[in-house]
């Protein structure tokens, strides 16, 4: 059977994210609402000169194809409200966006929905991906808001192979998530700076009472043994 | 003395700086410390009301401070204080 995946994001971490998870043999929708542009080029490395100007999520899912995958792109930023349509049919989610209320919403769809999910974030030198899964803690048990001034990589910087370690890292994650690996559901993974050090720091981090997603999610925190015992 | 983790996020603050030792015995001596040294870094981590932000979380050793005594938690001499924040960077995304 086929695995079905959405990616939301097609920039740094997306496109490492697409490209491993598309020649796994997932599925791919993408989505992304912006176009190429000369700028991004040393760390979208997926992207060439001649895409300048085009659709990100188009021209990545261009390149999974032309690598013997699946994909489907659409010019859009991903909403809750259009979650259904888009990710309706999707096995599981992955984020490597740059914004953060997208993440968040991201991240609450798939807890409501059911579904595994990766969020993945980097800038400067380091960054961090949760791996998250139906039953177990959740992203807002670990973050109860999304940020208020959070700096995204075209502001403060992101080193170029930075994202491509992390999205790499996040699509081993994704395709074990993909096989029914929940090893690291609940689990933060944290490169400090890798420039420095490549072995993150892996935090299991428990549910969090009160919850507000854990509230609405279709198997909440612990209910998991339950399920896989039945 | 415990070493306070800098995330790449708000090292802007510290020189650059990732690592930050401090004499202090609880997680919030450790932080006052290290706005002492280092000034406006604790309003990046604690709200007006002095709590943690809830995009924040503070770890000493492998154990969440919520889970703890919050910022009261003891520190000793060989403990890690990680701050670890959500981040919103995807490469440009």
């Amino acid at each position: 059977m086929t695995t079905r995946a959405t990616i939301v994001g097609a920039g740094g971490l997306g496109g490492p994210l697409a490209l491993c998870l598309g020649a796994a043999g997932v599925e791919l929708t993408i989505v992304d609402p912006d176009v190429v542009e000369v700028s991004n080029l040393h760390r979208q490395i997926h992207f060439t000169q001649s895409d300048i100007g085009t659709p990100k999520a188009a021209r990545l899912a261009d390149a999974v194809v032309a690598a013997g995958g699946s994909a489907r792109g659409f010019q859009t930023r991903w909403r809750a409200e259009d979650a259904e349509d888009i990710s309706g049919d999707a096995d599981l989610i992955v984020d490597g966006c740059d914004d953060p209320a997208t993440k968040f919403a991201v991240a609450d769809w798939a807890i409501a929905a059911g579904r595994p999910y990766v969020i993945a974030a980097a800038i400067r030198y380091g960054g961090n991906i949760v791996v998250g899964a139906p039953g177990h803690a959740c992203y807002r048990c670990l973050f109860e808001e999304p940020p208020l001034d959070a700096g995204t990589c075209s502001e403060v910087g992101v080193l170029g192979p930075v994202v491509g370690a992390i999205g790499g890292v996040a699509g081993a994650l994704a395709i074990g998530l993909a096989a029914g690996d929940r090893t690291h559901a609940g689990s933060i993974f944290v490169f400090d700076d890798l420039r420095r050090s490549q072995e993150p720091r892996i935090v299991r981090f428990a549910p969090r009472p009160g919850c507000s997603a854990c509230a609405r999610a279709a198997i909440p925190p612990g209910e998991h043994a339950i399920k896989v015992a039945r | 003395m415990p070493t306070i983790r800098i995330p790449s996020a708000l090292r802007t603050l510290t020189g650059g700086a990732s690592d930050i030792d401090v004499n202090a015995a609880t997680v919030r001596e450790a932080l006052a410390v290290l706005d002492e040294r280092h000034p406006g870094i604790a309003a990046k981590i604690l709200d007006g009301a002095g709590m943690v932000k809830p995009f924040i979380r503070i770890y000493v050793g492998p154990d969440d401070i919520g889970s703890l005594s919050g910022l009261d938690t003891n520190v000793g001499e060989r403990d890690e204080i990680a701050i670890i924040p959500a981040i919103a960077g995807g490469g440009d995304a």
